[in-house]
């Protein structure tokens, strides 16, 4: 078995990180307050996890042993479990996520966390003044904006480079004319062998008569 | 005078009925630094250790928690949250030095209402028998005089399938760790005390009274032989400290 210092170490790492982002949401923490009490069990795989999420006022508590009731118990995948947290139009059938228990922490969970907007610049603004935090905080989502339309776009350059720039493979759109042009050619073929077919089929019925 | 029935207070044999004076003065000397201390000393890593406890302890809202040796409150104040309105905590200590700090520093932190502070000595506990739901006791027991007494005290005051939970320091697994632990123990935490809460004697006795601690084996048999059933121990940083568990039948 290992330590249990190190898995108290995890659960203390993560539960400080929930609730020092939910310092920066106050109305998250006011929506969380009603759900004061409630206990969400989660059984977790890739990568395997057992905790659980205890809510305790406007903050999370992440506990590995809860000996109470537990209002939700979810099993399911990280990654689904943040999809389904996400998108709250995501159901958890099509995602393969098991409930047990009351459905509607969950649902509150993923209104709550389709509304979340933690204000980012407050910390910075602690640090450096308000007008600093702010330039700080545009020159990040600048960078931010910058760097999602770069990972949108990579694919479609990755591509273009092995292609036009390496030469390694043919461009797409001479791929895509080569294997239109093998397709006819196939076709014809089997038009050309079904013709012959027939003319040998008639010439040795001529020949018959 | 031969008669005289002595115990250990660190290596030194004194008398039975002084030891418990003695104890006193260290926490009295120590009591304003002590979460410094315990922070510096640990890295910190009391609070992990402390939280496993809590988390073992099982503690529901609407019980009754008796956290002994409590001291600063650092149990006291998570239990308090857990157990509600409805339930409440007895922050006990025989140290009215660490109780007031420990009280105060609750009462700043609004944790009021369901605590209640209470001057006590573990081996005879002021409490009627069956209490408790669970009773805590962190970093305490190696300075009861007789510990046999107190682990027979709590299991009286605990409700039938209460559980008792020991955290303690112990005897570290590997002999590397024993040996570098045992550097660390003798060497740099007197001078941090001295450095610190200008008091080097006090954390030579700690060091001394770990050293002097039943072994988590020893520790478990003692509480199967004070009547507590299913008793078991987590080894926590390397067996440097151990968590017991044992619950009332």
């Amino acid at each position: 078995m290992s330590d249990p210092t190190y898995r108290a170490g995890f659960d203390a790492a993560l539960e400080t990180a929930i609730n020092t982002a939910l310092q920066y949401d106050p109305a998250t923490r006011t929506r969380l307050q009603a759900l004061d009490g409630t206990v969400m069990a989660l059984d977790l795989s890739a990568p395997t996890l057992q905790c659980c999420l205890c809510i305790e006022g406007d903050q999370v508590r992440v506990r590995q042993h809860w000996a109470g009731d537990v209002t939700t118990s979810i099993r399911c995948s990280a990654i689904s479990l943040v999809r389904l947290l996400k998108d709250s139009d995501a159901t958890p059938a099509a995602l393969g996520v098991s409930i047990s228990g009351s459905s509607a922490l969950l649902a509150e969970l993923q209104w709550i966390m389709s509304d979340l907007d933690i204000d980012w610049e407050a910390p910075l603004a602690q640090l450096f003044g308000d007008i600093p935090a702010h330039s700080i905080g545009n020159a990040l989502r600048s960078a931010g904006s910058w760097l999602s339309a770069s990972l949108s776009r990579a694919p479609v350059a990755a591509a273009e480079t092995i292609s036009e720039e390496w030469q390694l493979t043919p461009p797409q759109a001479q791929f895509e004319a080569f294997a239109d042009d093998l397709s006819e050619l196939s076709l014809a073929t089997e038009r050309l062998e079904a013709r012959v077919r027939l003319l040998q089929a008639q010439f040795s019925r001529g020949e018959a008569e | 005078m031969k008669d005289r029935k002595t115990t250990h207070f660190g290596y030194q044999e004194v008398p039975v009925e002084e030891k418990a004076g003695r104890v006193a003065e260290v926490f009295h000397s120590v009591a304003a630094r002590y979460d410094v201390m315990n922070d510096l000393m640990s890295g910190g890593i009391h609070r992990l250790w402390k939280r496993f406890t809590i988390e073992l302890s099982g503690a529901r809202p609407g019980q009754k928690i008796l956290d002994i040796a409590g001291g600063t409150g650092d149990l006291t104040a998570r239990f308090s949250r857990i157990v509600g309105a409805s339930g409440q905590v007895v922050l006990a200590d025989i140290n009215e030095s660490m109780l007031r700090v420990g009280r105060d520093r609750l009462l700043d932190r609004g944790i009021a209402g369901n605590v209640v502070p209470v001057q006590a000595d573990a081996q005879y506990l002021p409490f009627p028998d069956n209490t408790f739901d669970c009773i805590t006791i962190a970093f305490g027991l190696r300075n009861v005089t007789d510990k046999d007494l107190a682990l027979r005290s709590m299991l009286r005051v605990l409700k039938p399938g209460g559980r008792l939970l020991v955290l303690e320091f112990s005897k570290p697994e590997s002999k590397l760790l024993e040996k570098v632990y045992d550097q660390y123990s003798f060497r740099l935490l007197p001078f941090m005390g001295k450095l610190v809460a200008d008091d080097a004697e006090s954390y030579r006795y700690l060091a001394e009274s770990i050293r002097m601690h039943p072994d988590q084996e020893t520790l478990k048999q003692m509480m199967a032989d004070a009547g507590f059933v299913d008793c078991e121990f987590h080894n926590m940083t390397g067996g440097i400290v151990a968590l017991h568990r044992g619950i009332k039948p």
